[in-house]
């Protein structure tokens, strides 16, 4: 996964869901200094009793904000719509050099 | 240490399996080393056969057969969980997002110290040097919680074996490796087996994504329990962080980056499993255990006590009203009687 634009990650969820498996794999996908590269990653654990749905809120370098449906959509479909925004902000920074 | 044998028991068998290679001395001295009535019977085998054969459905006594390979990291990771889980009453499970190992080794080292310094009473530092903070392999955690809760060793029927000897015995292969144990997990799995929502371990299931890392205590003790969260996930009222001043590796960069990146998910306590708010709760006990006892025990020494003067009550008032009648009643003859006496007195 390409996280260099991503500046800000918030994330929502009651672990005991089978829901949030989605959210928790995308935070374990972040790497190890994005914290110290200055993303905001936010997560607010949900008690279990909670019927909430979990949420994923991503937010890119470029200002685009991205709402991604944790309920429906697996990991790998969350990784690919994350990506598509990023090739096209990493291709802008390769035309620009 | 037992003396050396010249030609060890696995060396002769070793020899004895590959009869290619077979010498003929290390043959007879292993023919020495069995007993007599087996001596026979073995002897007659070779006879017949040629080189020595073991018999087809040998099983070394050490081997014992297992549905998975014994060897290999995996199995004896598996070994190590459901050990860990069937001794463990108290664990904290978290979800670990890309710890570097300077990161593990700053909170290891925070942990350490914390647990250290909590006293509650003579066993404290044994529960703060056997507390332990693991990385744990997430599928293979998840079937040792399986083996765990559905796999009941005792009911493994026995099977019939046959020794080095040619003589028959029974034996139970129910280790967690064995057979058995793979079927009941697999029904399990496949859903052969129907799954309780209540049962701990459908509970626990979701939380088995992922990285997940595990603080395993030996005993329940909310003291150290409240250290630990205070260290490795503070919330201000009841479990605050260490202040600045008094620990000052606590506000490292290694440690807070880390500890940033670790989640507190669930925990499992005594076969029980508890979320955050749970596990706080369990941390919040004052005194630990103890005093839950005394206090269920002044509980129901105090419930006693308003029984029996309930059942009391009305004996007591009954009594009450039969004495204050009878009081009464005396104070009504007594005034008679007196004035009878005064009779008697002015007749004489």
């Amino acid at each position: 996964m390409i996280t260099r634009f991503i500046t800000d990650v918030t994330t929502k969820f009651n672990p005991f869901s089978a829901n949030a498996k989605s959210a928790r794999l995308f935070l374990s996908f972040l790497p190890p200094g994005a914290r110290a590269s200055g993303m905001n990653i936010k997560t607010q654990l949900l008690p279990r009793t909670s019927t909430e749905q979990s949420a994923l809120h991503v937010k890119f370098k470029d200002g685009k904000e991205m709402t991604l449906d944790c309920e429906n959509l697996g990991i790998k479909s969350i990784v690919e719509e994350v990506d598509r925004h990023s090739r096209i902000l990493q291709k802008a920074v390769d035309l620009g050099n | 240490m037992p003396p050396r044998l010249r030609c060890s028991a696995a060396r002769g068998l070793g020899s004895a399996i590959s009869p290619l290679r077979i010498p003929h001395q290390s043959a007879v001295l292993l023919w020495a080393s069995l007993s007599s009535a087996a001596r026979q019977y073995a002897t007659a085998a070779a006879v017949k056969s040629g080189p020595l054969r073991l018999p087809d459905d040998y099983v070394h006594p050490t081997t014992p057969p297992a549905a998975r390979p014994a060897e290999t990291r995996k199995s004896q990771l598996l070994r190590s969980y459901t050990a860990l889980l069937r001794t463990t009453p108290l664990m904290l499970i978290f979800q670990h997002n890309n710890l570097t190992a300077v990161e593990w080794a700053a909170i290891r080292r925070e942990l350490r110290s914390a647990l250290a310094n909590v006293s509650t009473g003579t066993d404290s530092a044994d529960v703060a040097s056997q507390t332990n903070l693991e990385v744990v392999r997430t599928r293979i955690f998840d079937v040792a919680l399986k083996i765990v809760e559905f796999y009941d060793p005792s009911k493994v029927a026995p099977t019939t074996i046959t020794t080095i000897t040619g003589a028959k015995g029974m034996t139970k292969y129910n280790h967690d490796l064995s057979k058995a144990a793979f079927d009941v997990v697999k029904d399990v799995t496949t859903g052969v087996t129907p799954l309780p929502a209540s049962s701990p371990y459908a509970q626990l299931a979701p939380l088995m994504v992922g990285p997940l890392a595990v603080l395993s205590f030996p005993a329940v003790s909310p003291a150290h329990l409240a250290a630990a969260l205070s260290i490795l996930s503070p919330s201000p009222p009841a479990f605050p962080a260490p202040t600045r001043r008094k620990n000052p590796g606590y506000y490292e960069t290694s440690a807070q980056e880390g500890l940033q990146k670790l989640m507190l998910i669930g925990g499992r306590v005594e076969g029980k499993v508890f979320d955050l708010d749970g596990i706080k709760y369990v941390g919040s006990i004052e005194g630990g255990l103890d005093s839950l006892r005394t206090q269920l025990v002044m509980m129901l020494q105090s419930a006693g006590l308003g029984l029996t003067s309930a059942l009391e009550g009305a004996s007591k008032s009954l009594w009450l009203t039969m004495e204050s009648r009878k009081i009464q009643m005396e104070e009504a003859e007594k005034p008679a009687a007196a004035v009878e006496e005064g009779e008697k007195k002015e007749e004489s």
